[in-house]
């Protein structure tokens, strides 16, 4: 009965949608139950943002600007190294020594001082801002990746699968990570790719765990079974119906996941398994440590570590205050 | 009765299940040591006539087929023969040499792992006290600044600062000879150890020796500091969020109508029922502060069993690193399993099947 003159009205105001605009617009804002489609499309679109900009507030701490600062000072950094210094990237890792002075203290040609082969602390600094973002960034990607889609296939197949799968992550996690890492690098040599790789695969099975508890809790749900029984296959139910839903616990620690990456490159390289061909702070700290004299060659790399470690643990924890349901 | 019957079923199952994992770490650490590229007679021998060398290889049966070895290294694990060490320590055995540095290990990290939950369960109650006000975040502050901390630079810079910036701590010739692979001239200072435990501690009370009590603490004080300050983080999160759960609850509010004081609702009524997700990263945090303890060793000297695991990792002593990998593996899966064992002691709610 009431539904026919309403269609009819949205009819007309569509045929007249650029007339009489303005007693529209109050004829929508001043009289209650008046319907006008553009009109509430303009209030969704507002309240939309509206909830966002909650969000948004809550994720701007203090803590959480000051993470933010620290890591654009190291993307800053790593992205205008050219301009930021004159040195090279070939001049400051040659192996061997470049004929400077060893350990020498600040001066106007080195303003941080030299390593122990004679490059430029300050330019070592800048240029491992870079090797520093690409490793973190890139491992966490393939470890997340991979996480995602293993944890997902054995939470949804479940049974056999799950089990065998759960029982070599199990059996991976037994060793302790970092030896086992350290062991690989050894094997197959010092460089960032295989370090990158390694680093990533061996953070898989963590985030397949948390993974899995997510996506137990996600198949619960009535749409999955709704999309089975319309006829979905399986991985079309897992990659648009179960992951989508089940992803968030994932992002919530992908920040924390960088940071933490980036301090165990560091350590790999301070126990001297670092990529020789590039700048790192890791190797730095690791030749500076025995000279206490010099300090400050060891003490510039580590605050760097700090700096960018710092960044994305502020980060990762201001995200999960703000998007976890119990503190909202 | 019933209860505590199920537990011994249960436990006996775990103790079961742990022996195929064994065997499966056993294979896959074998197989580790030997992909790796080192050379240990090259390692022990230097440039030496290439026959004496090649001789050398077929004496430590470095030719053998995979099978062959792999075999003998089981037979030989489960009599109890380890091997004995080709080059970190000159001829020993392992299992001798285990027990000479695991002990040392132990006694770094067992301080530090009784005093973090004290020290972290108290920073979380007084950050959800106190919830988004300054304290909250200063101790949120401090613990995010613990995670970040690389430990060996802290390590480092403690180092300098208390020894050589106020010089009133001795620190010993930092032996970085281990970072150069291939060295010749590596070698070790003998413990040169007299008594029968490897605790320094407990020896130093059996033997009524109050010197070698305070050289033992001076020279893991350092340590301790650095590894407490870095593991603060995590529990002092999750007891702050648990706690913020918890204060939520009705019988809270309960407790404090019928007039309890605040400190007796904190402690008795809010903690205990916030401390239970909290148990699972305190004992969990184990094999973590093992890992720390790996770079303190060998920012401090300290001979534990990560820095004989990094000098036989870079020297290629395989026999040392299965060794050590493998009872680092024990370790872990017995304490996953006393860890599972003491929820149900916690947490009454809790039932295994």
């Amino acid at each position: 009965m009431t539904q026919i003159p309403i269609k009819e009205s949205e009819k007309e105001e569509f045929s007249s949608k650029n007339k009489r605009k303005i007693t529209r617009f109050i004829k929508f804002y001043l009289i209650p139950g008046w319907r006008d489609s553009e009109f509430s499309a303009i209030e969704y679109e507002i309240g939309k943002t509206k909830s966002k900009r909650k969000l948004f507030r809550r994720i701007l701490k203090p803590l959480t600007i000051a993470g933010f600062l620290l890591i654009l000072f190291i993307a800053i950094c790593a992205v205008y190294a050219p301009w930021l210094t004159e040195y090279t990237v070939e001049s400051i890792t040659d192996s061997g020594l470049s004929g400077g002075v060893i350990f020498a203290p600040p001066s106007a040609e080195h303003p941080l001082g030299t390593t122990k082969y004679a490059y430029d602390i300050l330019a070592r600094l800048i240029w491992s801002c870079r090797t520093a973002l690409v490793f973190g960034l890139t491992t966490i990607v393939i470890g997340a990746i991979g996480g995602v889609i293993v944890g997902t296939i054995s939470a949804y197949f479940g049974g056999k699968t799950d089990s065998i799968i759960m029982r070599t992550v199990d059996l991976i996690m037994v060793f302790p990570a970092l030896i086992l890492l350290i062991l690989f690098v050894e094997m197959m040599g010092e460089e960032l790719q295989i370090m990158l790789y390694l680093f990533g695969m061996l953070s898989i099975p963590a985030y397949s765990r948390v993974m899995r508890a997510s996506v137990l809790q996600v198949k619960q749900n009535l749409y999955i079974e709704a999309a089975k029984t319309g006829g979905a296959k399986n991985f079309k139910v897992m990659f648009t119906h179960i992951i989508p839903n089940a992803i968030a616990p994932i992002i919530i620690s992908l920040f924390g996941g960088v940071g933490a990456a980036i301090l165990g490159f560091a350590s790999l390289a301070f126990l001297g398994f670092g990529d020789k061909s590039l700048p790192d702070w890791g190797s730095d700290i690791n030749y500076a440590r025995t000279r206490f004299s010099q300090y400050f060659a060891a003490f510039w790399p580590g605050l760097f570590i700090l700096i960018a470690v710092m960044g994305f643990m502020l980060i990762g924890d201001g995200l999960r205050d703000a998007l976890d349901p119990k503190n909202n | 009765m019933a209860q505590s019957q199920n537990m011994i079923k249960y436990i006996i199952k775990r103790v079961l299940l742990m022996i195929p994992m064994l065997i499966l770490a056993l294979i896959i650490s074998w197989v580790l040591s030997q992909l790796m590229f080192v050379d240990p007679v090259l390692n022990k021998m230097g440039m030496l006539d290439i026959e004496i060398l090649e001789a050398e290889r077929i004496r430590i049966g470095f030719y053998d087929p995979w099978y062959v070895k792999l075999g003998l290294y089981l037979k030989n694990f489960f009599t109890g023969n380890w091997g004995t060490s080709y080059l970190v320590s000159d001829g020993e055995p392992v299992s001798v040499l285990i027990g000479k540095i695991f002990p040392k290990t132990i006694e770094l990290v067992i301080i530090p792992i009784i005093i973090i939950p004290i020290l972290s369960v108290k920073l979380g109650v007084i950050a959800a006290k106190s919830k988004d006000k300054p304290k909250d975040s200063v101790i949120r502050g401090v613990a995010i600044l613990g995670t970040a901390l690389p430990i060996f630079w802290l390590a480092t810079m403690l180092q300098y600062f208390v020894g050589h910036y106020l010089s009133i701590y001795t620190y010993g010739e930092l032996n970085l000879e281990i970072m150069n692979p291939n060295s010749v001239t590596f070698r070790y200072p003998d413990p040169a150890w007299p008594f029968s435990t490897g605790f320094r501690i407990i020896d130093s009370i059996l033997f009524n020796s109050q010197a070698l009590l305070q050289d033992t603490l001076v020279h893991m004080i350092l340590p301790m500091i650095c590894m407490t300050f870095v593991s603060l983080a995590g529990i002092t999160r999750q007891t702050r969020a648990s706690m913020l759960d918890v204060l939520e609850e009705d019988y809270i509010r309960t407790a404090r109508a019928k007039g309890s004081l605040e400190k007796e609702v904190i402690n008795k009524h809010a903690l205990r029922n916030a401390l239970i997700p909290t148990s699972t990263l305190i004992v969990g945090g184990t094999a973590a502060r093992l890992t720390g303890a790996l770079f303190l060793e060998i920012a401090f000297n300290y001979t534990g069993m990560g820095f004989y695991m990094v000098a036989a990792i870079r020297l290629g002593d395989y026999v040392v690193i299965n060794g050590i990998l493998v009872f680092t593996v024990i370790i872990i899966l017995s304490g996953t399993l006393i860890a599972d064992v003491l929820y149900t002691i916690i947490d009454p709610r809790i039932i295994y099947k």
